[in-house]
């Protein structure tokens, strides 16, 4: 017997969902739904890896076209030039200090005069600002054609002079003159007028004075005055056929670019014209022999004393720092007969240019340079300011509300805290221009502040203002995340330290805190990363100074204004041409950037992961 | 009939939009031109032509010629002439780029109200600007650091002030990029030590003071004597046609002139 096999049976539960079960394209409703959600997760890495492309696409063109930039700084003879003119720019700061000691040495004997004469022109131009609208009036009236009514005109005079006799009554004595002078300054100068061209007597008596007194002191100082006109003008002839030169190398390089936009343009011949440069070596040679000669006379010439001590230290500073800038100059005339403009430039060149270049140098009429170093310096140290205030900020207050604090406290100061996140950067700015900007300015003008190394500062703009404002944005998230680590901690180690007889401050700072130690690190990070990456607060309030931060200041070097890679790239990115070299420098700033970011929040990712090993 | 109306229709829509197109004005550029100037010519225009509506945007004057060469404007506005690479840029293009010079500006050196230097010699600006002269005693003043405020790059008025002041040096790196003409009035009346340019009609800031270059006083009755003074520039896209053309004109007609002597600038016919 061979039974009939017994018929297939649907399961009972596909029976039972049997309507539900519609599918179109091999897809149900449940795969569809699935795949739904998958996709929205993957569209952030399909974003984060569609950013990637674009800025690689605009970024990664910049090495060729930098180099094809350099080659050309290099053929068209510019890089010659410079060789020369680096160093050479030394000696203007060598003539700064010169002039300042001279300047304070002449002061000695004129500073009296020099301030009756200030305080007087003060008080002149105080009367024409606070009179400006009806001095315009009168103006206006005066040029008309035709020439108004004398009624009308003799209105505009009165309105005049009495709005100038209420001024000068405002104005307060100057303790630089004497009672009778002041008097006599003041009747002057109500009958001020733009009408009368000539200055009020006791101006010029003043001036006058000054003049003479001046004249005194260039003679009482000749020795160190004399110098410093040698020293001024030793480079001269140097200057002069430098700047030849520059010319004809700036000529080539138009022309070089002129042969790289139009195909058809005929071929630049560049051995010839640096032919023509290198030919000049000799003279150039003799030339900085000259300067060399004339500026160790100079040198020489300077007295031992000037007329203060700060004077006479600037002068032992240039005797220390010419021998040095002098042989400088020696080194570079060798350099001269070894460059050949047709040496190539390596892409390692290009990229040791970029990333470890000084200057950032744009819409040059001589050469630009991309170099990357002061906006990193900028970005880097602001990061680590904001970053230095905000942590203990941060960390004592998650510690304190997680730790300490009731659950009444918690509910009050969690949200305040995690609200400063929602205040726009771009308030922030303008709260560090108008407002703490001047407080950091008027605090570091208190007079017992004064041992704080940078203080008074000068600029209003500055790192620290702009650092201030950035630990405020990272507060929140390293508070939040501080909070959430410390909650990590395992209730056991708790428990633990209670059993021992441990006090509560003994748990939290031995046993809560160490095991949180790494979430804490991650927070840092975290809080580095969103620091790094802030734009309009540091456009705004950083002071825009493209420089390498001057760290012979000391701790003070925080007071000085700087630059950063995001600030760079919003402040240059909107009116460079498209697909030109600078336009590619702003992407790999912005590669450089993400990179940076990305290695941040590895970080702090590797952190998180030793901590989660240390609570197993 | 019915085959007349669907006609008229469509040449209505057709029609329509180019008109549209035609009565607005995009004009990009110069933020020395587009702060005040050319915002208070539409506004002025605008009573006298009807109906045109205005598109003003002023990010320096690169964005003039970027916006030009990519029909993104119908105006470009320069407070430089422009440059060999973007003519070159046009005429590769195959566009003819035209030019109007329509006002002079003048650059106005400001110092702290406090400062008693109130003279400097066109060199000193040079030497100060380049980062030669490094303190305010070298120049006659009371000793201390010179803090040196420019517009950004991309600004006309900071190209510019090379060529007129620097001799086409570069500018010095302790020199700091200010967004605009009113920030560094305010960086400047704020700083004793502050040294900036500004465009003329900004040059009343509170706590600043005007210095006189070699003696000269910027004025605008002797705009070419007073060494940095520069003319400015509109720019179109081949010979203006329609609106662009009476925008154009009207910027040089007497009233046009009245507005551009109100807001600062000298018009290019009283400009001596």
């Amino acid at each position: 017997m061979h039974d009939a096999p017994p018929p297939e049976r649907t399961p009972l539960s596909t029976l039972l969902l049997k309507s539900q079960r519609r599918t179109f394209l091999g897809v149900d409703k449940q795969k569809a739904i699935r795949s739904f959600f998958a996709l929205n997760s993957s569209a952030a890495i399909i974003v984060l890896a569609l950013i990637m492309i674009f800025l690689l696409r605009e970024g990664v063109d910049f090495l060729p076209t930098y180099r094809r930039e350099l080659t050309t700084y290099r053929k068209a003879g510019l890089e010659f030039c410079d060789l020369i003119s680096r160093p050479l720019a030394k000696h203007q700061q060598l003539c700064s200090r010169l002039r300042r000691a001279m300047s304070a040495s002449l002061n000695t004997i004129t500073q009296p005069a020099r301030l009756r004469r200030d305080a007087a022109y003060q008080q002149m131009r105080e009367v024409e600002e606070q009179t400006r609208l009806q001095r315009a009036v009168l103006t206006n009236q005066l040029a008309l054609i035709p020439a108004p009514t004398p009624e009308k005109l003799s209105a505009a005079r009165l309105e005049l002079r009495e709005a100038t006799r209420a001024a000068v009554n405002r104005l307060p004595a100057t303790p630089f003159l004497t009672p009778a002078e002041n008097k006599q300054l003041k009747r002057e100068l109500s009958l001020l007028s733009p009408e009368t061209a000539e200055l009020p007597v006791v101006l010029s008596l003043l001036s006058s004075a000054y003049i003479r007194v001046d004249q005194e002191a260039h003679q009482s100082f000749k020795p160190i005055v004399e110098a410093v006109e040698m020293f001024e003008t030793a480079p001269d002839s140097l200057h002069e056929l430098l700047d030849g030169l520059k010319k004809q190398a700036r000529a080539t390089k138009e022309l070089a670019l002129a042969e790289y936009a139009a195909a058809n343009h005929k071929p630049v011949d560049f051995s010839g014209r640096a032919a023509q440069m290198t030919s000049q070596i000799p003279e150039i040679s003799a030339r900085i022999a000259g300067y060399i000669s004339l500026a160790e006379k100079a040198s020489s010439a300077l007295p031992d004393r000037a007329g203060t001590a700060e004077a006479t230290e600037l002068l032992q500073e240039v005797r220390e720092l010419l021998p040095i800038h002098l042989g400088e100059m020696k080194s570079a005339a060798k350099l001269l007969p070894e460059w050949r403009h047709d040496k190539r430039v390596t892409y390692f060149q290009v990229v040791v240019a970029f990333f470890f270049g000084d200057a950032w140098i744009t819409n040059s009429s001589w050469q630009d340079f991309f170099g990357f170093v002061p906006l990193l310096a900028g970005s880097v140290l602001i990061a680590l300011i904001a970053v230095l205030i905000a942590t203990p900020l941060s960390v004592l207050a998650a510690i304190y509300t997680n730790q300490f604090a009731g659950a009444r406290e918690q509910d009050f100061i969690k949200p305040i805290i995690e609200f400063i996140q929602a205040i726009p950067s771009v308030v922030l700015g303008f709260i560090g221009i108008s407002l703490l900007g001047d407080v950091i300015k008027d605090v570091s003008e208190w007079s017992w502040l004064q041992w704080v190394p940078g203080f008074p500062i000068q600029e209003r703009l500055n790192m620290f203002n702009a650092a201030c404002l950035l630990a405020l944005m990272a507060l929140p998230t390293m508070y939040s995340l501080t909070e959430d680590a410390l909650n990590n901690v395992p209730r056991a180690y708790i428990d633990a330290s209670d059993a021992l007889g441990a006090t509560k401050l003994q748990t939290v700072f031995r046993v809560v805190v160490p095991a949180a130690r790494s979430g804490i690190a991650a927070a840092v990070l975290l809080g580095l990363g969103r620091v790094i990456g802030e734009t309009m607060v540091v456009l705004l309030v950083a002071g825009n100074r493209i420089a390498i931060p001057d760290f012979s200041a000391g701790p003070g070097v925080i007071f000085q204004p700087a630059h950063t890679l995001t600030g760079i790239i919003a402040q240059e990115l909107g009116e460079v041409s498209r697909g030109s070299s600078h336009w590619q420098a702003l992407f790999m700033v912005g590669i450089v950037l993400f990179v940076i970011s990305l290695l941040v929040n590895w970080c702090a990712r590797a952190f998180v992961r030793r901590f989660e090993l240390s609570k197993s | 009939m019915l085959s007349r109306w669907i006609i008229s229709t469509l040449t209505c829509l057709l029609v329509a939009p180019a008109i549209m197109a035609q009565s607005t004005l995009r004009i990009r550029g110069s933020d020395t031109l587009g702060a005040k100037l050319l915002p208070q010519l539409a506004e002025a225009f605008k009573k006298q032509a009807g109906k045109v509506s205005f598109d003003i945007a002023a990010e320096g004057s690169s964005t003039a010629f970027t916006n030009l060469a990519s029909g993104t404007a119908e105006i470009g506005m320069s407070s430089r002439k422009v440059k060999p690479e973007e003519g070159a840029e046009f005429r590769a293009k195959g566009r003819d780029l035209q030019e109007f010079e329509i006002a002079w500006d003048v650059i106005v050196l400001v110092v702290n109200k406090n400062n008693p230097v109130s003279d400097l010699k066109k060199k000193q600006v040079l030497q100060i600007f380049t980062g030669d002269i490094q303190d305010w005693s070298e120049v006659g003043g009371t000793p201390g650091q010179i803090s040196i405020y420019t517009r950004n790059t991309s600004s006309g008025t900071y190209k510019d002030f090379m060529g007129l002041a620097m001799r086409d040096r570069e500018y010095g790196a302790n020199s700091q990029k200010m967004a605009g003409n009113e920030q560094i009035a305010a960086e400047v009346g704020a700083n004793p030590n502050g040294i900036g340019y500004l465009g003329l009609a900004y040059a009343h800031a509170p706590g600043t003071k005007i210095v006189s270059i070699d003696g000269a006083l910027p004025s605008t009755a002797e705009v070419k004597k007073y060494p940095y003074a520069r003319p400015t520039f509109l720019y179109t896209n081949g010979t203006p046609t329609g609106t662009t053309k009476s925008f154009i004109d009207f910027c040089h007609s007497p009233p046009g002139e009245a507005i551009i002597t109100k807001v600062g600038f000298v018009p290019k016919s009283r400009a001596k």
